[in-house]
């Protein structure tokens, strides 16, 4: 079975982008913009990973790691951050929250495939 | 007629005694000496061998809120709550000359209510019939220029972030476009989306080096040394470019002795500057061509050099490329370019280690960057140029 991957975006263009490059490689995609919406998402249809944006609408991509990767529920799946926040205090702050990887903005699609492989191997 | 005897003849044409300073009596009457120091800008304090206030003037009264009952005779760090505030004195007491903290050297953060303020200091000695006797201890407030550094700092993340994200959709989409995961591409197509492509790596590392540049600028990171094993730095600089290389057809060879101490350095910061140097390598390099990363010993000295095949330097460029925006133009390979902020970097990075930075260059034939760190002695650290180390006091 396909993998299935959420993934947290608000930017349009940026949804376009990664779901055109997950596709190719045929995972399954389900999109949701904003915080909130991927806390439901989450408990709805428990994705195998997660993609994930930092400056998000309603709850933003911090808060939402910090509940998904204390609730024992959700904190097995993998979360990715794909951010355009390159400081390194932000990177920590995934990293101190449970985030499994940290990704910046822009990415090469061969960049986010492999990243990607070492999950689902 | 020289400056001094101008001078003479003027207090002699007053009827005044240059030695005994008579010329303050000049002051227009309701001036004097207490007027000037009390409408200081900045904080004064007059200290004595003990590092004891001996004299404050109004603004360090108020600032610090001690009339000069409570003050007198109470110790400046008491008084202020700058502990390195003894440290700076006693440097002076022992050099019996002038300190003079720039404002990148030491500036001083103290929190006064909800409001923080950086000041800038300068301690002079005071010397009585030839002896030392105390100190001047005079603070600058520099808490705007702080402001306005955050200012720029802030403005170079934002701009840097509002570029990525656009970018993310442009290169994912260029990529798979060239690749032809999106359908067919006339040849001419093609040759377009590679151009694109080049241009927004090219924009990309801009941001990141802006990025870089304004960090170490506004000296919000320091370069702390620590032992860092070589190897580990070597491969750390080499991993992320491995596979790059690889498409290119390039072939990058490390090139360590078997034994090698551990350097002095700051290892995100070195792996940067190696990464850098390498990538900069792949840039002039064509496919077939080599990347040799050699470190040796020498002395109390590592040398770290980053040889490529590539295009090389025309020599009247050589001394130019570790200026900040200067691209050398010439023989450079097609979508190669940058803009110059990376070697500039590079070098600021090596020089705060101690170390040096050359290049040796031939043109067609190739070009060797070549970086010192020195060896891990004991405990020490270096600290860059711009860098602050604040003190953080609450009032």
């Amino acid at each position: 079975m396909n993998k299935r991957i959420l993934l947290v975006e608000d930017e349009k263009n940026v949804i376009l982008g990664v779901r055109t490059c997950l596709d190719a490689v045929g995972y399954e995609v389900e999109i949701v913009e904003d915080g909130q919406e991927a806390l439901d998402a989450v408990h709805r249809q428990h994705p195998d990973l997660i993609l994930l944006d930092l400056l998000l609408p309603k709850v933003d991509g911090f808060e939402v790691l910090k509940v998904l990767k204390s609730d024992e529920a959700t904190n097995s799946i993998p979360i990715i951050v794909l951010s355009a926040k390159a400081e390194e205090e932000d990177r920590q702050r995934a990293a101190d929250l449970g985030a499994d990887n940290y990704m910046t903005k822009p990415f090469k699609p061969q960049e986010l495939w492999d990243l990607l492989k070492q999950y689902f191997s | 007629m020289n400056r001094r005897k101008i001078i003479d003849q003027f207090y002699n044409s007053e009827g005044l005694d240059r030695k005994a300073g008579v010329i303050l009596n000049k002051l227009p009457a309701p001036v004097n000496l207490d007027t000037i120091a009390d409408n200081l800008a900045d904080p004064v304090f007059i200290v004595d061998l003990k590092k004891n206030v001996v004299w404050l003037n109004k603004k360090a009264e108020d600032f610090f809120d001690a009339g000069f009952k409570q003050a007198g005779g109470k110790p400046i760090a008491d008084l202020t709550s700058i502990k390195k505030i003894d440290e700076l004195i006693n440097d002076v007491f022992e050099k019996k000359t002038s300190l003079k903290c720039s404002y990148e050297e030491a500036s001083i953060k103290v929190k006064r209510l909800d409001e923080r303020f950086f000041f800038k200091i300068a301690i002079n000695p005071v010397f009585h019939q030839g002896e030392l006797w105390g100190a001047l201890v005079q603070m600058t407030d520099v808490t705007r220029f702080h402001e306005m550094e955050k200012i720029k700092t802030d403005f170079v993340s934002i701009v840097s972030h509002e570029f990525r994200t656009p970018l993310t959709t442009i290169i994912v989409g260029v990529e798979m476009l060239k690749e032809g995961m999106l359908g067919d591409l006339t040849p001419r197509g093609k040759e377009v989306l590679e151009a694109i492509g080049s241009d927004c790596e090219r924009l990309n590392r801009l941001i990141d080096n802006l990025m870089e540049l304004s960090r170490i600028e506004s000296g919000t990171i320091y370069v702390e040394a620590e032992p860092v094993d070589v190897t580990d730095l070597v491969q750390e600089a080499v991993r992320p470019l491995k596979l790059q290389a690889e498409r290119q057809g390039i072939e990058l060879i490390t090139d360590l002795p078997p034994e090698v101490p551990p350097v002095a350095a700051d290892f995100n910061k070195s792996v940067w500057v190696l990464t850098n140097l390498i990538g900069n390598a792949m840039r002039y390099t064509d496919p077939g061509g080599t990347i040799t990363v050699r470190v040796r010993q020498r002395g109390k000295k590592l040398f770290f050099s980053v040889e490529d095949t590539g295009c090389g330097i025309p020599k009247e460029h050589q001394e130019k490329i570790f200026r900040k925006y200067v691209q050398v133009s010439g023989p450079v390979r097609k979508g190669a370019g940058g803009v110059g902020l990376g070697l500039a970097i590079a070098k600021d990075i090596v020089m705060a280690h101690g170390g040096e930075i050359w290049v040796d260059s031939e043109v067609g034939k190739g070009t060797v960057f070549t970086f010192t760190f020195p060896v891990y002695k004991n405990k020490e650290a270096v600290t860059l140029p711009g860098t602050d180390q604040d003190e953080e006091v609450d009032l």
